[in-house]
């Protein structure tokens, strides 16, 4: 096993003319929870997307498990459970039916399924709506069973692009639970705008901006240094004269 | 687990995302419509009235029904892979072990299931009304059939392959009805009066499912007013070469719009 599952290297990115990556380099260690920080436009989505094999980078590689997933995205996201953006379902299937299906594709089946599917609804807070359409779901909604789907196979590796987006108040907090619980045994990569969020479950931050890597540091250190992470954020991104 | 059984899973998975959607019933209820009016208007509208002597008048006007539930492919497929780009979706199926090439041949085959069964439907209404009119059922109707399938297919991956280029599902469908039914008609229709051939246009495929009852002229004529002939002339179809093309068009629009789905980036 890899001590570091999440490896990007020299990665770049173009979007026509526009340069969304500028040779970014991270490597995550093993069951570290880290905090992707950046203003927006910074890069932190693409990163993510790159990572999950649903875009091409211009250049540089990036390994999940030491996998490549330029060359070997089926492998590489065998590891992984992802939300990214704010992802929609199939409006004529229930939770329970989107579950069963992404958990065959998955390779799992029979009682194994059926009981995962249970747990993970249950998780999420969606037992009361496990046969219900998903075309009736508000976004909250939709977001925990994002999560559902997430947890489903029991990854070792999170990569989260704003998952708490679309949840009231009682949904994030009871996101920041799940996540903080299981974040102790599973490595995780969490794009987010919410610092406090991101100091919760995480304990160290990446900060990038213009698609470079800023910083990538212990978040007690980065508060030791700039007394606080929104100092230390608003600093390094140029917010602060 | 192997690709084969992912694409079955897909597949199951897709074709209960048809089931459970309105357009499948609404295609069968128009097909069914479209049946029926010919059923009951035929022998009101023919000046000797009754139903024609000629088994294959009758079986030519009930091809209306197959050749709407073949172009029922285009509600099924316009959103098959746009709409993963456009609604999101793609953002969770995206992410799982699974390769692109098995999720659109999943789609499509689920959709060529949906496609089938409408047909299917519409020649059991088919072979039901010759039987009760004429009790028999002419050899030219499961040939008919066979050309519906073939065309449900063809048109399948035409929709597929607008739908890979596409942006939105509603483009694709709108964008593969105006090609195929509004362009090439037109393009079939000026070969058609200055006697040329036709046969490698997807319309003219779509026309042999009536045609090998017989020629349009022929048809068409013992439907006329008696005194009265069809005031212009028409190509005789060349059926095998329109079959032909019908399975060009499937085969070169599949692999198409697979290759072009596998190479578009969900940004």
């Amino acid at each position: 096993m890899m001590d570091e599952p999440i490896v990007i290297e020299n990665l770049s990115k173009y979007y026509n003319h526009f340069l969304a990556l500028d040779n970014l380099n991270l490597r995550v260690a093993r069951n570290e929870n880290i905090g992707l920080l950046g203003p927006n436009g910074a890069g932190k989505s693409t990163t993510l997307k790159i990572l999950c094999g649903l875009i091409r980078s211009s250049s540089g590689t990036v390994y999940i498990d030491g996998i490549d997933v330029g060359k070997k995205p089926e492998q590489a996201l065998s590891r992984i459970g992802a939300i990214v953006e704010t992802p929609e379902f199939y409006q004529f299937l229930t939770p329970q039916e989107t579950l069963r299906y992404l958990g065959r594709l998955r390779g799992m089946q029979g009682d194994e399924l059926k009981s995962r599917i249970k747990e993970v609804i249950h998780l999420v807070g969606l037992d009361n709506w496990i046969t219900v359409k998903i075309e009736k779901f508000s976004r909250g909604m939709k977001q925990r069973l994002a999560l559902a789907q997430t947890l489903l196979h029991d990854p070792p590796i999170l990569i989260l692009d704003e998952p708490a987006l679309g949840l009231d108040p009682r949904g994030v907090v009871e996101f920041r639970e799940i996540i903080a619980g299981i974040g102790k045994e599973k490595t995780i990569l969490f794009a987010s705008h919410q610092l406090v969020e991101v100091a919760q479950i995480c304990s160290e931050v990446a900060i990038i901006d213009h698609g470079k890597l800023l910083v990538y540091s212990n978040i007690a250190e980065l508060e030791k240094k700039y007394e606080s992470l929104e100092n230390a954020y608003l600093e390094l991104t140029g917010g602060v004269s | 687990m192997s690709e084969l059984e992912k694409l079955r899973v897909v597949i199951g998975y897709e074709f209960l995302k048809h089931i459970r959607r309105k357009r499948l019933y609404v295609i069968l209820g128009l097909a069914l419509v479209a049946e029926l009016a010919v059923i009951i208007f035929v022998p009101l509208l023919r000046e000797a009235g009754g139903y024609p002597d000629n088994i294959m008048v009758m079986a030519f006007f009930l091809t209306v029904g197959p050749s709407l539930a073949s172009l029922g492919a285009v509600f099924f497929a316009g959103d098959a892979i746009a709409g993963e780009f456009e609604s999101k979706t793609g953002f969770i199926l995206f992410t799982n072990p699974v390769k692109r090439t098995t999720l659109w041949l999943g789609k499509y085959i689920a959709c060529s299931i949906a496609v089938t069964l409408l047909i299917m439907f519409s020649y059991i209404i088919t072979a039901i009304t010759l039987l009760a009119i004429y009790t028999e059922i002419p050899f030219e109707m499961y040939q008919s059939f066979g050309l519906a399938l073939l065309f449900g297919g063809a048109f399948l991956s035409v929709v597929f392959f607008v739908s890979s280029v596409a942006k939105g599902a509603m483009g694709a469908t709108v964008m593969t009805l105006l090609l195929v039914m509004v362009l090439f008609g037109i393009i079939e229709s000026i070969l058609m009066f200055t006697d040329n051939p036709s046969w490698f246009l997807l319309s003219t495929g779509g026309d042999s499912i009536a045609a090998v009852y017989g020629e349009y002229s022929v048809i068409l004529g013992e439907f006329m007013p008696e005194g009265r002939e069809l005031p212009f002339e028409m190509e005789t179809m060349n059926i095998g070469l329109a079959a032909m093309a019908m399975v060009v068009y499937m085969v070169v629009g599949l692999v198409t719009s697979i290759f072009i789905s596998n190479r578009r980036q969900l940004a």
